[in-house]
């Protein structure tokens, strides 16, 4: 069920939409975090949050409101707020255009969010390349600093918060966000061991809690309308997986773009209403939910859930892509929801080059800290290069699922199952191409990601 | 002490210990590569992978994975515990653990074994590090399968020369940051760093640097594989023809517990490798002690010697009681050296106190060095406490250059060969040494003492001759005999009981063990007898 909502993206599209007057005009411009840091207590900031059920918006889905309650004073150490704006998922840049078009949000919700977590500085640590956005956060903390909204004392309160942007050096890995804390630091970006966790040894080695930039710009609108309120915008509201959030399409779409929907879409709302249908109205060869990590889903797929305790019960027999797209939903079809970004690809496009193109990524990004990364993730990518280049054995081919099964699970962060997790969603679901390579009844000069449309259907916009 | 269970073996274990950790305390193994008792934990080599069975109220964690069924042609979705690596995973008190009982766990090892295998170049008939290679080891306990991964190997840098000690080759390397950590939390000197991403990884000295410190000897050994190694031991010797003792660093007063490896084919020590031993020097040793096995074949006296003339033994012996026959016994001293043996101390005493009856005691060594707050002694004698337990009135060398200088000391019979002085005293000790009537010394090595003694006797090195050293901190360690005795030497306590005969003494030993049982009471209390405290594998680097 698609349902427009338009908090985040107000300013979007509006003149000079980025600077303070547009912003206090149109987004009630920091009377949220004024009334947050002038009448509220900690704790009821935290306990507040957590009724948004905010599930985290870079990728892992964890509850916002939950993660801000694991932070505990420290008796002699400061606490931080870090955002994470390294937005490096293939398939991904809502992030992009928060800071690009609402800087303010951003800004404003890092005073709401230190003042919840008891941090008095917040590090904004952006992807190198987005200079544009990177700029428009710089002006933005200089407008609020210079009224008084960062810096000693934030409207009048006797809480200080400094919000400072650090930029990254445009390695992928330095999204994960223990990676990011070390690069923050200026140490290479190799994620950390866990425990300890960022909220009991973060950066520098003080109570940190790390979140995505979408999520944090989302806290003044949740503060705003009331979290419960939020919360219940969304039809997954009782799967706890509330409010609103910024939905992306892209791929073989006519209107790739980046939208603010209340949660409860489904991808072929997604594919169709959103992105205005797939180019020269061919097919769906399958969709990536989330981003590049989250295993492919194929249109013919059905939701199996005959018990009716199961919570996907409700969808049971019905397509996949029919499956509202929430955290919770999109795990409970063998995939992830990931970043909420969808990439179609339409009848044509050869899944081979498409897996290979992303393992080629994963074994670029990897930062080949420990073993079965490192290795694997090569040798998935060599594996499949000769597959296309028709000089791969059957044996190769199957052994595929073992080298991602080997992976899986068994490294020190999460990258690892993000190149495991699709890999063998492709070998699940695409093997028969995977064999006519092997076989040479295809080639892979002939290999396409693009697929042709009629000129005129790409003007349908 | 709580406990949990490893397959079926009970372990105890300290509150914090890792799974692996207390294993190890146990003498059990755990498989690993980056994983090193005495750095921090990386955890990047996964090659310790172990099953934790969940607890009663607990949900057991899976993951799902993929296997082909070639049968029916189709994949298969079947799901695998997680596991958890035993090098960073906390003990927990009755914790159930399987490592060796797992197919599971099993299925994991063999796989890192081969993702680490997957761009090695197997180059092991020119490797030095074949035959003690964490790889070559773990690929027969662990994977014993073929390659799977027949396609050229991704190419890395080879033969790099890290510093004056040390060669790097990137393709052998495995990344598990020992070498860093190493230089960073031990030897405080962070030179070296991973550089590149991925499957192209690879250590690296920072620029305008060079891995030069008084500990790079420490990456050959702390490098689990052959990517680390020394200039001096590389293409010298396959280590299968080496054999080894227990042996203890003579370099200062630490008393570094080491191997001592040496071939019997040729008689000749080749390289010295650390000895754990948490008391003394944990894992570790310095590059000056590491190159000490040299000694053994450097500088020796290893024939008799009368006036500055080769001699034979009897010739020499002849002489000195010639010498010594009806001198008056207060104008004999007795030189102790802080470079000898308790034993062949042990030995001088009996001559100089309880046969010869003088009072007059010395001891003489090597001078002060160099010191840190690592591992280095500025004492650079082994043995300087053992002399000083054994002999309480043994005088500073300058006290017996004072005795020759006055003509109160005309004879001296002493150990070893070197003297305390620093190059200003060196003058006056030699003038000094010059006026005694009779020299006679039982030294290994070449030093002033040897220069200056009328009648040398050549003693046997640590290296050839078992012998017991207290080191600073007073703890009493054993050295084994690796090597015979070469040329005409013999153990300095041999040599003097002969001398004793020679002077119509009836020396009372004979034998080592003659010497060991009346040693045995000596310190005891405060000196315990103490070759390794954990040693589990004997020969084996953690
Ligand atoms: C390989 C990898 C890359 C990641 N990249 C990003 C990223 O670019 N942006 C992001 O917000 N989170 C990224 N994450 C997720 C972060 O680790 C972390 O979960 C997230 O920033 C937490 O914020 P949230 O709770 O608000 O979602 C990545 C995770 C992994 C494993
Ligand atoms: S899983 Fe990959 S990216 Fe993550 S720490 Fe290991 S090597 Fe680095
Ligand atoms: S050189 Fe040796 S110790 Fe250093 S990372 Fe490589 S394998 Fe490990
Ligand atoms: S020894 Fe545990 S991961 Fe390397």
């Amino acid at each position: 069920m698609i349902k427009y909502t338009n908090y985040l993206t107000t300013t979007y599209g509006q003149p000079e939409g980025w600077k303070l007057p547009a912003y206090e005009k149109l987004c009630h411009g920091y009377d949220t975090a004024r009334k947050v840091l002038t009448t509220m207590t900690r704790e009821a900031v935290v306990d507040e949050a957590k009724k948004a059920n905010l599930r985290g918006r870079g990728g892992a889905g964890f509850p916002m409101g939950v993660k801000w309650s694991f932070m505990r004073p420290h008796p002699t150490k400061p606490a931080y707020l870090v955002v994470n704006a390294d937005e490096g998922e293939p398939g991904t840049h809502k992030d992009r255009t928060i800071m690009e078009k609402n800087p303010h949000s951003v800004v404003e919700g890092c005073l709401i969010a230190c003042y919840g977590i008891g941090a008095h500085v917040a590090y904004i640590y952006v992807r190198d390349e987005l200079h544009l956005a990177k700029r428009r956060l710089e002006e933005a903390i200089a407008e609020a600093r210079a009224r008084g909204f960062v810096g000693k004392t934030p409207f009048g309160s006797s809480y200080p918060v400094e919000v400072y942007v650090h930029t990254g050096a445009g390695a992928y890995i330095c999204g994960e966000e223990t990676s990011m804390l070390n690069s923050l630091e200026g140490k290479r970006g190799e994620p950390r061991l866990k425990p300890p966790f960022p909220a009991q040894a973060g950066s520098f080695g003080c109570p940190t809690t790390v979140n995505n930039l979408e999520t944090i710009a989302a806290v003044p609108t949740m503060f705003n309308l009331g979290c419960d309120a939020f919360s219940k915008m969304s039809a997954l509201h009782d799967m706890k997986d509330g409010g609103v959030r910024l939905f992306g399409v892209n791929g073989h779409v006519k209107k790739p773009q980046i939208i603010e929907l209340a949660v409860g879409v489904t991808i072929r709302e997604m594919i169709y209403d959103i992105g205005g249908g797939v180019l020269g109205d061919k097919d769906v060869l399958a969709v990536i939910p989330g981003g590049s990590s989250t295993p492919i889903l194929r249109p013919q797929e059905t939701v199996h859930a005959p018990d009716e305790k199961n919570p996907m019960h409700p969808w049971h027999g019905k397509s996949v892509f029919d499956v509202p797209l929430g955290v919770d939903t999109m795990r409970g079809v063998g995939t992830m929801l990931g970043t909420c970004c969808v990439t179609v690809m339409a009848e044509g496009t050869d899944p081979v080059l498409a897996f290979q193109n992303l393992m080629q990524f994963y074994k670029h990004e990897s930062c080949g800290q420990c073993t079965p990364c490192r290795e694997g993730s090569g040798w998935l990518d060599r594996t499949l290069k000769k597959i296309l280049a028709g000089k791969a054995s059957m044996k190769e081919l199957d052994d595929l699922s073992d080298i991602a099964s080997n992976i899986m699970g068994n490294t020190i962060c999460a990258f690892g199952e993000g190149t495991a997790m699709p890999a063998m969603g492709f070998l699940q679901k695409f093997r028969p191409e995977l064999e006519a390579y092997v076989r040479g009844e295809k080639k892979g000069k002939d290999a396409r990601l693009t697929v042709s449309f009629e000129a005129s259907e790409q003007a349908a916009e | 002490m709580p406990t949990f269970k490893l397959d079926d073996k009970t372990i105890p274990f300290e509150p914090g210990d890792t799974i692996i950790q207390a294993a190890h305390k146990q003498g059990i193994e755990i498989p690993h590569y980056c994983w090193h008792p005495g750095l921090s934990i990386a955890a990047n080599c996964r090659m310790c992978l172990v099953e934790i069975l969940p607890a009663k109220d607990q949900r057991p964690l899976t993951l799902d994975i993929l296997e082909w069924d070639p049968v029916a042609k189709d994949y298969r979705a079947v799901k695998k515990p997680k596991l958890q690596p035993a090098c960073q995973f906390a003990a927990t008190e009755n914790m159930e653990v399987l490592s060796d009982l797992s197919d599971h766990v099993k299925k994991a090892r063999a796989a890192v074994q081969e993702f680490l295998l997957l761009n090695h170049p197997v180059d092991c008939p020119i490797c030095d590090q074949a035959g003690e290679c964490k790889l070559q080891d773990y690929w027969l306990e662990h994977q014993k399968t073929q390659k799977r991964m027949l396609d050229e190997p991704v190419h890395k840098p080879k033969a790099v020369s890290f510093g004056p000690t040390i060669v790097y080759d990137a393709e052998r390397c495995v990344m598990c940051t020992r070498c860093i950590r190493f230089f960073d939390e031990v030897a405080h000197d962070p030179v070296l760093d991973m550089r590149e991403r991925g499957n192209l990884n690879e250590i690296f000295v920072a620029p305008g640097r060079q891995l030069d410190n008084k500990y790079t000897y420490m990456a050959d050994w702390v490098c689990p594989v052959g990517a680390l190694t020394t200039k001096d031991f590389r293409f010298k010797a396959r280590v299968w023809f080496l054999r080894s003792v227990k042996s203890v660093c003579q370099g200062c007063a630490t008393g570094c517990n080491t191997y001592l490896d040496y071939d019997s084919r040729f008689n000749r020590t080749y390289r010295y490798r650390p000895r754990e031993n948490e008391a003394v020097n944990k894992y570790w040793m310095c590059d000056d002690g590491m190159v000490s096995y040299k000694a053994a074949h450097e500088d020796r006296v290893l024939e008799p010697r009368v006036e500055g003339k080769t001699s034979s033994l009897g010739v020499a012996l002849e002489a000195a009681k010639k010498k010594l026959d009806g001198v008056p016994r207060d104008s004999i001293a007795i030189v102790y050296s802080a470079q000898h043996s308790l034993e062949d101390n042990w030995a001088l005493r009996e001559l100089g106190k309880t046969l010869i009856e003088t009072d007059r005691a010395f001891w003489s060594g090597a001078p002060d060095g160099y010191e840190d707050k690592i591992l280095i002694h500025k004492d650079k004698n082994p043995n300087t406490a053992g002399v000083k337990q054994l002999v309480e009135s043994a005088k500073p060398f300058s006290a017996l250059v004072e005795g020759l200088a006055s003509g109160a000391i005309k004879h001296v019979i002493a150990l070893g060969g070197a003297t305390p002085s620093t190059k200003e005293e060196a003058d006056a000790a030699a003038t000094a040494l010059g006026k005694a009537e009779t020299i006679n010394t039982n030294p290994t090595h070449h030093g002033a003492l040897t220069q200056a003694a009328a009648i040398v006797l050549p003693a046997s090195s640590w290296a050839e001759a078992s012998g017991t050293y207290v080191n600073f901190k007073g703890i009493r360690q054993q050295s084994d005999k690796a090597i015979e005795s070469q040329g005409s030497s013999k153990p300095a306590w041999q040599q003097i009981g002969l001398l004793a005969r020679a002077l119509g003494y009836e020396a009372s030993w004979t034998k080592l063990r003659d010497i060991r049982t009346r040693l045995s009471g000596l310190g005891e209390g405060n000196a315990p007898v103490h070759t390794t405290i954990t040693d589990p594998h004997s020969t084996e680097a953690p």
